[in-house]
């Protein structure tokens, strides 16, 4: 006789095998997801529950099958992620990429750069218009161990370099790299205006939903020489840290974000990112987050521009670009649509009030463009009629010149 | 919290298990499940849920008024207060940006407009969808069909019930408040059709929609310059599939969830790229929000009740609504009007009673035809649809004339977009026929056996989660 079993019995019996079979399958995968949650009470909780439920089952074998399925998928491209296509295909990221070693103390100076004061570059004068206070800032480890003020301010405005002429024939390489402030907007934009421009090569190296704060979720100094491949770029520009107001843990330790450890930590990973994306001599133009619609959010944004700025002036190489001169109101603030001169109204930034729209990423990229590869000296038109300059979009504000060294 | 994620699987197994130790005491139950349902919403911000908590209030206090008024006049007085404060709320949200850009432009064609600061609030998730829940249920109060009073509680749970509150279906309130008023039947639960729906919604979202994505669609949307004719032609059939299986995934999950939990919800896609015309196509694609707009629009707009012409104008405005209520951009109101003329098309099509036609029209041949010809003709609204500004849009068209080789689409990549495309020709019995199978397993095998597809999903899909196309609305 058949036995009829209650139906939440039944349920209760698959939903317990479901269960049991998904921890057995998936113990790794757990452990790893617990290990990506953010900083919280739910983290606390599943990273010590997943790890022990990962070491009772590691001697099962089983995570060693998934890894084995992942890179065979790797092999036939089914994965879109470039440091595993590069793992499973054999191909090692460009000899030209040298890796820093994992930093536990800052480099922002290598051999032929000397630590030097804040705010200025060795054997430059100021870029920048700001005011460094080091009473009132925050502060990191320089290399010799003692802490050096975090510059209080970002510039609104800085100047763009002029970079060598293009070689005829030899294409301008660059590579679009960072999180979804790159990818979104910008990224999208730049491509369209460099699209059938012989004298430009475009290549991406970003990727949405990372960030310089997690290595562990996705690690940018295995994942962007990947994406390089054989290239070897002249400029860089990096768009890169709205995910990272974040905490992290290190050694075990969990770091609260804004902390002092927390800083250093996230200091030397932008400098070791910087270092990478500088190390085939590529200029690099490191675009600072825009103001954020949502107040504590915002707060976050600007503390870490301040990081970036502070890391980024230490590099000859590199410039730090404030996009509030273009996309920011009066006071530096949010803004989410700009008035244009003939009374029409143009939408800067995307409606979750962070990324910027196709017009406000086009108000950088159109200066990004003539940098890149600038028209020819003959007088031509300028902007089209539908494209708005900076200008056009903000209030007249007198711009800080900064005097800068050439690094072309 | 989004459906594919551990954080979500967690949630639903402990809502499951709390829900059924409760069914005994239906009201508990039901506040359990209301409980849960504005944590859900408040995972994602906290700071909207007065909102959706608010318009659920309202829209419970006016179906009472509603229903205990006496005469239609007083009943039709509700019901407009009731809907003019919900569609403010949406226009609010959704449209203040919208609305004042397009002023503005308009105003520009005849005289400089004055110095207006547009404004667009932060868009609440799901907001469409239960602004719309609660017209339903105000509509459905006048029109008779909720026989029973309004229970403000059951009101607030119809309208915020989390497996369907971000992205559908859209439930009736006519046919869902029954289901509340009762007690769940254990003997309701269809256990192997929920799981098989989960799994498949989950493959369909977490591996088909995302690689099409990522792979195909987002590249040649992005810069259309960089692509020719073969990548944009894939790229477009990529993002017919994309769509499909994103919104059509999300709402299996949802459906299963909420089948797991005693509840039956509509289906809302069957299998609507094999129709053979834009009425056929109608009646398989988003069937929640089709039929809503016919019941709610369409109809109280006259139908086809007012002659020929009436009736297309009736079609024309429902479909351009319809369009805008997917986004506040002409992108959307074009897609929306693009469907409104497929359907004007196909009455006259079908209206002419030449004989030779009207035999030709019923042969295989002329249904494969058509179905192609439809097929083409809803992707060419998707580009519309997908497309941020009418110049992306215009450009991805006129790449489809410039050779290029299909540089995007590897052996993986065609191979999802056949199972993205493909899977809608399945029979149906073969999916019966699963379903009856798994139900000989012993209950433990089937549990592990649904562990087993989610791991291979896992294994599969990409490194995070890509976003849901429909979270937008």
């Amino acid at each position: 006789m058949q036995t009829i079993v209650h139906p939440i019995r039944q349920l209760a019996l698959v939903v317990a095998g479901f269960v049991a079979a998904i921890v057995l399958l998936e113990s790794q995968g757990l452990a790893s997801w617990a290990d990506h949650l953010d900083i919280g009470p739910l983290r606390t909780v599943a990273v010590p529950v997943t790890a022990v439920i990962k070491k009772t089952l590691e001697p099962l074998g089983i995570g060693s099958v998934r890894e084995h399925a992942i890179q065979a998928l790797a092999r036939v491209g089914w994965s879109d992620d470039a440091a595993l296509l590069a793992d499973a295909s054999g191909t090692a990221p460009s000899p030209s990429l040298t890796k820093p070693a994992e930093c536990s103390v800052p480099s922002l100076a290598n051999a032929s750069n000397p630590p030097s004061i804040p705010g200025s570059k060795p054997g430059s004068t100021a870029s920048s218009t700001h005011a460094s206070v080091p009473g009132t800032a925050a502060a990191f480890s320089n290399a010799t161990g003692s802490l050096t003020p975090l510059l209080a301010s970002v510039p609104r405005t800085t100047d763009l370099a002029p970079l060598p002429p293009i070689a005829p024939g030899k294409p301008r390489v660059v590579a679009l790299a960072g999180d979804s402030m790159m990818a979104v907007g910008l990224s999208a934009t730049l491509l369209r205006q460099a699209a059938g421009n012989k004298d430009l090569r475009m290549i991406k190296a970003f990727r949405s939903g990372t960030g310089l704060a997690r290595p562990e979720v996705f690690n940018w100094m295995d994942e962007y020489p990947a994406m390089l491949g054989a290239e070897k770029p002249d400029v860089v520009i990096v768009a890169i840290g709205a995910n990272d107001g974040q905490g992290f843990v290190v050694d075990g330790k969990v770091l609260p974000y804004g902390s002092e450890g927390w800083q250093k930590v996230y200091q030397d990973r932008l400098a070791s990112y910087l270092a990478m994306v500088s190390s085939t001599g590529a200029h690099v133009v490191w675009v600072g987050l825009p103001p954020m619609r949502i107040a504590v959010y915002n707060q976050k944004i600007a503390a870490i521009n301040r990081i970036a700025y502070t890391v980024v002036s230490q590099s000859p190489q590199a410039t730090w670009w404030n996009p509030v001169s273009f996309v920011g109101d009066d006071s530096g603030g949010f803004r989410e649509f700009a008035t244009l001169p003939n009374g029409q109204s143009m939408r800067l930034r995307a409606t979750d009030g962070i990324h910027f729209s196709d017009e406000g990423a086009g108000l950088l990229t159109n200066v990004l463009m003539k940098w890149l590869d600038p028209p020819p000296p003959i007088s031509v038109a300028g902007a089209s009629a539908t494209t708005p300059t900076p200008d056009q979009v903000q209030p007249a504000k007198p711009k800080h010149k900064g005097r800068h060294a050439s690094k072309g | 919290m989004l459906f594919p994620t551990v954080e979500y699987g967690l949630f639903f197994l402990s809502v499951l298990a709390i829900a059924w130790s409760l069914y005994r005491f239906p009201q508990v139950h039901k506040d359990f499940l209301l409980l849960a349902s504005y944590v859900f919403y408040g995972f994602w911000n906290w700071t909207y849920l007065p909102l959706l908590i608010g318009i659920s209030i309202f829209a419970g206090l006016v179906a009472q008024r509603i229903q205990r008024s006496q005469t239609t006049t007083a009943k039709k007085r509700w019901l407009i207060a009731g809907v003019v404060v919900c569609l403010a709320a949406l226009g609010y949200y959704k449209y203040t940006s919208f609305l004042m850009t397009t002023l503005l432009q308009v105003w520009g064609r005849f005289a400089h407009p004055p110095h207006i600061q547009v404004y667009s609030p932060l868009l609440p998730l799901g907001i469409s969808f239960f602004v719309f829940h609660a017209i339903s249920l105000l509509g459905d109060c006048y029109r008779g069909k909720v026989k029973e009073p309004v229970q403000l509680r059951d009101a607030l749970l119809y309208v915020a019930f989390f497996p369907q509150l971000i992205a559908g279906p859209i439930l009736r309130a006519s046919r869902f408040l029954p289901q509340l008023a009762v007690r769940r039947n254990p003997n309701h639960i269809r256990i192997n059709r929920a799981f098989l729906l989960i799994v498949g919604g989950l493959f369909k979202k977490v591996i088909l929609s995302n690689m099409l994505a990522t792979r195909l669609v987002e590249p040649v949307f992005a810069v259309p310059q960089s692509y020719g004719a073969w990548d944009t032609l894939l790229a477009v059939y990529g993002y017919a599939a994309q769509i499909y299986c994103d919104f059509s995934g999300y709402t299996d999950i949802a459906i299963g969830c909420a089948l797991l939990l005693g509840y039956r919800f509509p289906r809302n896609f069957n299998a609507p790229y094999t129709a053979t015309d834009p009425q056929d196509f109608w009646r398989r694609w988003h069937i929640s929000l089709s039929t809503w707009l016919r019941d709610y629009l369409y109809f109280p707009l006259g139908g086809s009740r007012s002659g020929k012409m009436r009736t297309y104008l009736n079609l024309m405005i429902t479909m351009l609504l319809g369009g805008l209520w997917h986004g506040a951009a002409w992108t959307f109101v074009v897609w929306g009007g693009l469907h409104g003329s497929y359907l004007v098309v196909h009455r006259l099509w079908s209206r002419i009673g030449w004989a030779p036609l009207v035999r030709w029209r019923a042969t295989a041949t002329w249904r494969w035809i058509s179905r192609i010809l439809l097929f083409h003709a809803v992707c060419l609204g998707w580009v519309f649809f997908r497309s941020s500004t009418f110049s992306i849009a215009f450009d991805v068209f006129s790449r489809l004339r410039i050779p290029g080789p299909a540089t995007l689409a590897n052996g993986p990549v065609l191979l999802v977009l056949f199972l993205g495309l493909g899977s809608q020709f399945m029979p149906a019995r073969w999916r019966n026929g699963f379903e009856v199978e798994m139900g000989r397993w012993p209950a433990l095998a089937r549990g592990a056996a649904v562990a087993v597809a989610i791991a291979a999903i896992e294994i599969l899909g990409p490194t995070g989660v890509a976003p849901f196309i429909y979270f937008q609305f």
